[in-house]
């Protein structure tokens, strides 16, 4: 708000301004959009490559546009079991983990939110604690390893239900709904657990959204968790899959594995399986972009 | 309360199949089988034992594949695959082992094994093969078990794989060669005169090729079969050198430099992928390139797609210097399938992995039934497909040793599944018949300096290589390469490999 007055000016200033600002405005625009296109270009190379024929693609002769197009290479990755399972693997973690996830972390943030908790600091400095420090990849092992928890689909998404990061930004969040509304609810006869579920959270559907969509995101692109925990290829997600798929197609994977030459998948299809694994995910931010921004900002510029 | 009610749902659900997996299967076929079965031994009411392996990484689930279930029934025990992960298998592998996971046997590499058995990880069993591995010791040569002895003990049972094979050769653009009359190359002078001509007729790269600075068609016309960059040894004088020390190495890289500087062969040659290789010959930016035979097929159809007028000619193996073809062949051990000390039943997975190796099973794990998977056609294998391709592409996963005699004739059904592939493969063989030299340490037990420096070293020269050959580092330097080579580890290496060498001539 501060900003404005002074943004004004400036503004009415750029109306009148001389030839020099206006090439300067369009060469930035036009940088900014190559800039901007760069990093879409990959991605629309991968979707012509993904229908194009396999003799084109190996030739280097797609770039933009499909040559031969074709769908084959979609129907055989949709088709593959071991795609599917894969799919349904990280379908399954995605929408448990992050449903667990937020009601975890919400169940933290709420009362580390509330003044009057008895102890907040210690248990704030608790949390933050395991933010910087952490035990290290073996013991970690050995622990989810005495947990029982090896090579089951629970390890995918129990040791990670609270994000202390996630947790502190709805906990701020939490923090900056007027105090009036939970005294007059108190005045009401509204037990702590009424208030956190009919007041608080339906307050709060911004950052719910973002961070649901946080660990949405977290829970599908893992794969590290996989590649410690996993052994049975039946429980393998998707980016586990995709990632071995791109491996095993290496050339160093390959000088020594001379026999898995033999059964090298196309590039083709390996660009059709990317696009069917970054799909599903792509098509949830579109759909909570609303919240995205709004809840992130409130969450953070309070104070 | 909907979600939560799916997530729990979906969560039994994973549980319950796990587990049907794990007992139901194993109850119903695993007791009746034996019985049936003529390869089994006495006591055969017992039930037999259940196996957890682990095998190393392939793209497919081993536990649903048509070889696991056709094993588990063949040989009445029931026997569930772990993998081994595409990358770092070996941290991995030191996880698990740490942890004495429950494996009754492992497909290891050949540094996992030295490491393991070195450790103490490893059962050591020579005296169960004595005992229960008569088909072990029948159709594995003496020459692999040596390969597989650390310290006088056997604690792996060594697999070799398709016998020995020659991967690569030069392919040329044939209606250009035709084009501007000029005949196949048999000489390394001939080749630079073909690669200068067709540089400058056509005005593109002669040939292109990436990464590894070692060109497999070319540096052996210098005398030096050496495939990967830290091995290559050579006997002289009774002593194993590898080849860095020979001085034809040096010649080697000044000709590759004269290449390079005359633009004949791909200036890229230090970044390219093996994919961008194959790019620029199918696209026509340049002549030749050094070809696998797995990759025919594709190269093929890619060539014939851009430019339907072009051919593939493939240049014969060329003469070295003192008029002898030498071609680069593999073979040996490609693993090593051990016992962990902590395992059950030893007795019974010697008698499992011994039951493997028995004519038939191995012969159906491998190529399946006749008239179902292949036929065969004047003693070959063809395969039948889609049906061999569908069930078998990934057989030799679960190899656990081999018929040495049987498996690479049997093998070769894999390579007959295209026949741009398998001419390919077969014009390789029959070119190099006669000249394929063998690396002496293809048999060899694997060696614990080899096992600690063959990557660094493998690196070093790699990027030195490729500095000489782009001309970034002045060739004089290479006294000082040599000396940095032995210091880091070539000495070492040298030594070990001496020892081993020695004491095999006893």
């Amino acid at each position: 708000m501060k900003n404005s007055p002074a943004a004004k000016p400036a503004k009415s200033q750029a109306i009148r301004s001389s030839v020099g600002e206006k090439l300067f405005q369009a060469i930035n625009i036009v940088i900014f959009v190559l800039l901007g296109l760069t990093t879409v270009f990959p991605f629309l190379n991968l979707i012509a490559k993904s229908f194009s024929s396999e003799a084109a693609v190996v030739s280097g002769m797609v770039t933009l546009f499909p040559i031969d197009f074709q769908v084959g290479t979609y129907k055989y990755v949709a088709s593959s079991s071991m795609f599917l399972n894969a799919f349904m693997v990280s379908v399954t973690v995605t929408v448990i983990g992050s449903f667990l996830a937020l009601f975890m972390t919400t169940l933290a943030a709420y009362p580390l939110s509330k003044p009057r908790l008895r102890g907040r600091k210690f248990f704030i400095l608790m949390y933050l604690f395991t933010m910087l420090f952490s035990g290290g990849l073996i013991p970690t092992y050995l622990l989810i390893h005495s947990l029982g928890l090896i090579d089951k689909l629970p390890v995918l998404f129990l040791p990670f239900m609270i994000s202390v990061y996630n947790m502190l930004i709805i906990k701020s969040y939490f923090e900056s709904l007027p105090e009036g509304l939970e005294e007059s609810a108190k005045i009401d006869g509204a037990s702590n657990m009424t208030i956190l579920v009919r007041i608080v959270l339906p307050l709060s559907l911004p950052v719910l959204a973002t961070i649901t969509l946080f660990y949405a995101v977290q829970f599908w692109n893992d794969y590290f968790t996989s590649l410690l925990y996993i052994n049975s290829s039946s429980l393998k997600p998707l980016q586990l899959y995709l990632k071995e798929l791109f491996v095993s197609s290496t050339d160093t994977f390959l000088r020594d594995n001379v026999e898995a030459n033999l059964n090298v998948s196309p590039q083709s299809i390996q660009a059709a399986s990317i696009m069917l694994a970054t799909l599903p995910i792509l098509l949830v931010y579109p759909f909570l972009q609303k919240y995205f921004v709004k809840g992130v900002l409130i969450g953070s510029v309070k104070g | 309360m909907l979600k939560k009610s799916i997530a729990v749902l979906s969560i039994s659900a994973m549980t319950a199949a796990l587990t049907a997996c794990g007992g139901g299967g194993g109850s119903a076929s695993g007791t009746n089988a034996p019985s049936a079965s003529p390869g089994a031994t006495a006591g055969a009411s017992k039930p037999k034992p259940e196996f957890k392996a682990l095998m190393q990484y392939g793209r497919f689930d081993p536990n649903e594949q048509v070889v696991a279930k056709l094993l588990n029934e063949k040989t009445g025990y029931k026997v569930t695959y772990d993998m081994l992960p595409v990358e770092n298998p070996d941290d991995k592998l030191n996880l698990l082992m740490a942890n004495k996971e429950k494996y009754s046997f492992m497909i290891l590499s050949a540094t996992q094994y030295s490491k393991l058995a070195a450790s103490g990880a490893l059962e050591p069993i020579d005296e169960l093969v004595n005992k229960y591995g008569t088909n072990l010791k029948n159709v594995i040569s003496q020459n692999s078990w040596n390969g597989a002895k650390l310290n006088g003990k056997i604690f792996g049972i060594p697999q070799t794989g398709s016998g020995t094979v020659v991967n690569s050769s030069l392919v040329i653009r044939q209606d250009w060669m035709d084009e501007l009359g000029l005949k196949m190359p048999t000489t390394r002078d001939e080749l630079y005169n073909v690669m200068k001509t067709i540089k400058e007729k056509k005005n593109v790269m002669a040939l292109s090729g990436g990464k590894s600075p070692l060109a497999p068609e070319i540096l052996p016309t210098f005398g030096l079969p050496m495939t990967t960059a830290a091995l290559g040894w050579e006997e002289v004088n009774g002593k194993l050198v590898n080849a860095v020390e020979n001085p034809n190495m040096k010649k080697y890289l000044e000709f590759m430099r004269k290449l390079y500087s005359e633009k004949l062969i791909d200036q890229e040659w230090s970044l390219n992928q093996s994919n961008k290789v194959i790019e620029n010959f199918t696209s026509g930016k340049a002549a030749m390139m050094s070809m696998g035979y797995f990759n025919a097929p594709t190269v093929k159809t890619a060539l014939e797609k851009n430019t339907p007028t072009a051919k593939i000619g493939t240049v014969p193996y060329l003469k070295g210097d003192d008029g002898k073809v030498r071609v680069v062949g593999t073979a040996g051990i490609s693993f090593y399938v051990g016992i962990p000390k902590w395992a059950e039943n030893k007795e019974e997975i010697i008698k499992y992995l011994d039951l493997k190796l028995d004519k038939d099973i191995h012969k159906e794990a491998t190529i399946g039934k006749e008239g179902v998977h292949h036929k065969v056609e004047n003693g070959n294998y063809i395969p039948i497909l889609p049906k061999f391709t569908e069930d078998y592409n990934d057989a030799s996963g679960f190899l656990t040793g081999v018929d040495e005699k049987n498996y690479p004739i049997y093998w070769q059904a894999r390579v007959r599944k295209d026949p741009v592939l398998f001419s390919a493969f077969e014009s390789n063989q029959a070119n190099a018949k006669g000249s394929a030299v063998l690396d002496p340490l293809s048999f060899a037990p694997p060696l614990e300096a080899v096992g600690k420096y063959n990557q660094k070293l493998n690196k070093l020269v790699e990027d030195t290589f490729l500095k000489y050959i782009t001309g970034a580092e002045p060739l004089e330097n290479y006294d000082k390469f040599l000396a940095q080579w032995k210091a880091d580890g070539g000495d070492e290496m040298t030594k070990a490999v001496n020892e081993w060498y020695a004491s095999t001539k006893k």
